[in-house]
């Protein structure tokens, strides 16, 4: 190996020796004294970006619109996507913005947030799921059947939805907004008469709500469950299977007109 | 002086380890490209945009999914609530973390190296420096000479220190170009978020500040040179104390995998902070990801490594120094 080869390697190495050292220098300048200035906000460069030509669809909710019990992990909205992409020419864009487990006071919180506006500014279709939790609280409403205080919860849960509902509309009141109203996954059980009747007068409630609304349709899911309800149900007996989901999903993509790009 | 570091120079150049290493950082380099290019495609057909807004806020969403399943360890959960933080505060500020090109992909692949993969490398080449010439015998020939035992030994370590700027440079170098081809090579003024500290459960974003992409490089490759320094200089006294290149090698490679797996679990055994193996990823503090165990912070880490290695120098040069040869 020739002398200039060598004498080559030992000054980069030299040379980037000195590189590192630079950058530990400024690693110091940089973590250790800071000047303390906030972050000043780059411009607002594409912040409303022209609504493209695809079909955008937004999910919002709950563990139901996530898909929990759903081995293949698509939910509802999954189906109701895959049956939307078979009927249109579109490009279709699918943003899942539930959380497990969500409330309807946070989802209140979830859409005050700068980015989930900008999505639903964009959407062309709106599908939500909501109330669940705030009705079954993790099945601790069961116990308790006292009317007066599951009155107080459901007027609490028809506010926050006229509160949700109307944060929606304000962002985009053009997309049509599919609710999917709650079923009753304890129909089964000894109590089953109660619990039924306590779900559908919620979903009343819900329906009553939405029809203050431009394009917010109420989708009832009750029925779906009513018979064998096992059937339907994912192990932790609560939340739909495969089998539940896809006929949501179904009952949803059948409301859906597409206006542009169909097939 | 000078010509002592350019025959140790020589000799590592000689046994070609560089080029190997440089070979290996390549592959490695290939191999990540293409996986970061399958999971921008994945993600893409997900959720059918390429806008980074929307990208974004669904990983934020699915963090918070995650965060409400049962069965998910502490530890984990924390740091994903420290993600999820330092995610929405990017979204808030409409600035895009992880815009595609080389220099991101730079970002990300020193990031991942800097705890395992690059003191592997160092080490290879750190490994044999001395308990080769013992266990060869040349060290004889080298210490019969009339330079003094501890000049020797110097040239070695600059020649330890040079050759690992070297391998520092070629994982910089390589995975720029190599990632380039795929993601482009622009990206260099590309603003980002520095100055994160953990507390607790809590992001603290009081000393946030915006720099640079090429600045932020800077940084963490300086960092990434400097623990692969400290890295170095334990091996290096390794090889003074052992004349067994294997048993050198195996004793690191020991210590730096043990390091990698405590880190995932010692939140609870407080003193082994003090161990260098647990705080070999500078980077998560540049980026702002939660430390290993509570109260680690930057001054700290980069203070225990420069403690551990001050040593592991001293007890080379005296050991070194004394003892007989024969």
């Amino acid at each position: 190996m020739s002398k200039r080869i060598i004498g080559m390697i030992v000054a980069i190495c030299a040379a980037t020796t000195l590189l590192w050292a630079i950058g530990l220098i400024v690693t110091i300048q940089d973590q250790f004294f800071y000047e303390a200035s906030s972050v000043k906000q780059p411009k607002q460069t594409t912040s409303n970006t022209k609504k493209n030509d695809a079909l955008s669809i937004v999910a919002l909710g709950d563990s139901l619109t996530r898909g929990t019990g759903d081995e293949t992990g698509k939910g509802y909205v999954g189906y109701v996507v895959d049956e939307l992409k078979k009927r249109t020419n579109q490009h279709v864009q699918f943003t899942n913005l539930a959380i497990k487990g969500q409330r309807s006071a946070q989802l209140i919180g979830q859409l005050k947030q700068k980015e989930v506006q900008r999505q639903l500014k964009e959407a062309d279709i709106i599908l939500m799921t909501i109330g669940g939790n705030d009705l079954f609280r993790g099945g601790e409403a069961l116990r308790d059947l006292s009317t007066t205080q599951l009155e107080k919860e459901k007027e609490k849960f028809a506010q926050q939805l006229r509160t949700i509902f109307q944060l929606v509309r304000t962002v985009n009141n053009e997309a049509p907004v599919f609710y999917i109203a709650l079923y009753n996954p304890f129909n089964d059980l000894d109590n089953g008469k109660e619990t039924s009747a306590v779900v559908r007068s919620w979903n009343y409630v819900a329906s009553e709500v939405a029809a203050d609304y431009q394009f917010i349709i109420c989708v009832p899911t009750y029925d779906l469950f009513e018979l064998q309800v096992n059937d339907y149900l994912y192990t932790d007996k609560f939340h739909p299977n495969k089998e539940g989901y896809k006929r949501i999903g179904e009952r949803v993509a059948s409301l859906i007109t597409l206006t542009k790009g169909e097939k | 002086m000078i010509n002592l570091v350019y025959n140790e120079m020589l000799k590592i150049v000689r046994k070609k380890r560089l080029f190997i290493i440089a070979a290996i950082v390549a592959v490695l380099v290939s191999l990540f490209t293409y996986a970061q290019f399958k999971q921008i495609e994945t993600i893409r057909e997900r959720i059918g945009t390429t806008d980074w807004r929307t990208q974004l806020q669904q990983q934020i969403i699915d963090t918070q999914n995650r965060l409400n399943s049962t069965g998910i360890s502490e530890e984990w959960k924390k740091f994903l609530k420290i993600r999820l933080q330092q995610q929405q505060y990017y979204l808030d500020n409409d600035i895009n973390p992880m815009a595609p090109g080389a220099p991101t992909f730079m970002r990300m692949f020193i990031e991942n190296s800097i705890e395992l993969f690059l003191p592997l490398l160092v080490m290879v080449i750190a490994a044999d420096l001395v308990s080769s010439e013992a266990s060869g015998g040349t060290i004889k020939l080298l210490l019969t000479r009339p330079v003094k035992r501890w000049k020797v030994l110097m040239s070695k370590y600059i020649a330890m220190i040079l050759s690992t700027s070297f391998i520092v440079f070629s994982v910089a170098l390589l995975s720029y170009a190599i990632s380039g081809i795929v993601f482009g090579y622009g990206g260099w003024n590309l603003p980002l978020l520095t100055g994160f500290s953990v507390q607790g459960e809590e992001l603290n974003t009081t000393a946030v500040h915006l720099i640079p992409q090429w600045k932020y490089l800077l940084i963490e490759f300086g960092l990434a040179f400097f623990v692969s320094l400290v890295v170095g200089t334990l091996t290096f006294m390794l090889s003074v104390l052992i004349r067994s290149t294997a048993a050198v090698m195996g004793i690191m490679l020991a210590a730096l995998i043990s390091g990698a797996i405590l880190s995932s679990m010692v939140s609870s055994w407080e003193s082994a902070k003090y161990l260098f193996m647990v705080n070999l990823r500078l980077t998560s503090y540049v980026s702002g990801t939660a430390p290993p165990i509570d109260g680690m912070t930057l001054s700290f880490s980069m203070t225990v490594l420069a403690v551990w290695a001050l040593g592991a120098l001293i007890v080379s040069f005296y050991v070194f120094t004394k003892r007989d040869v024969y």
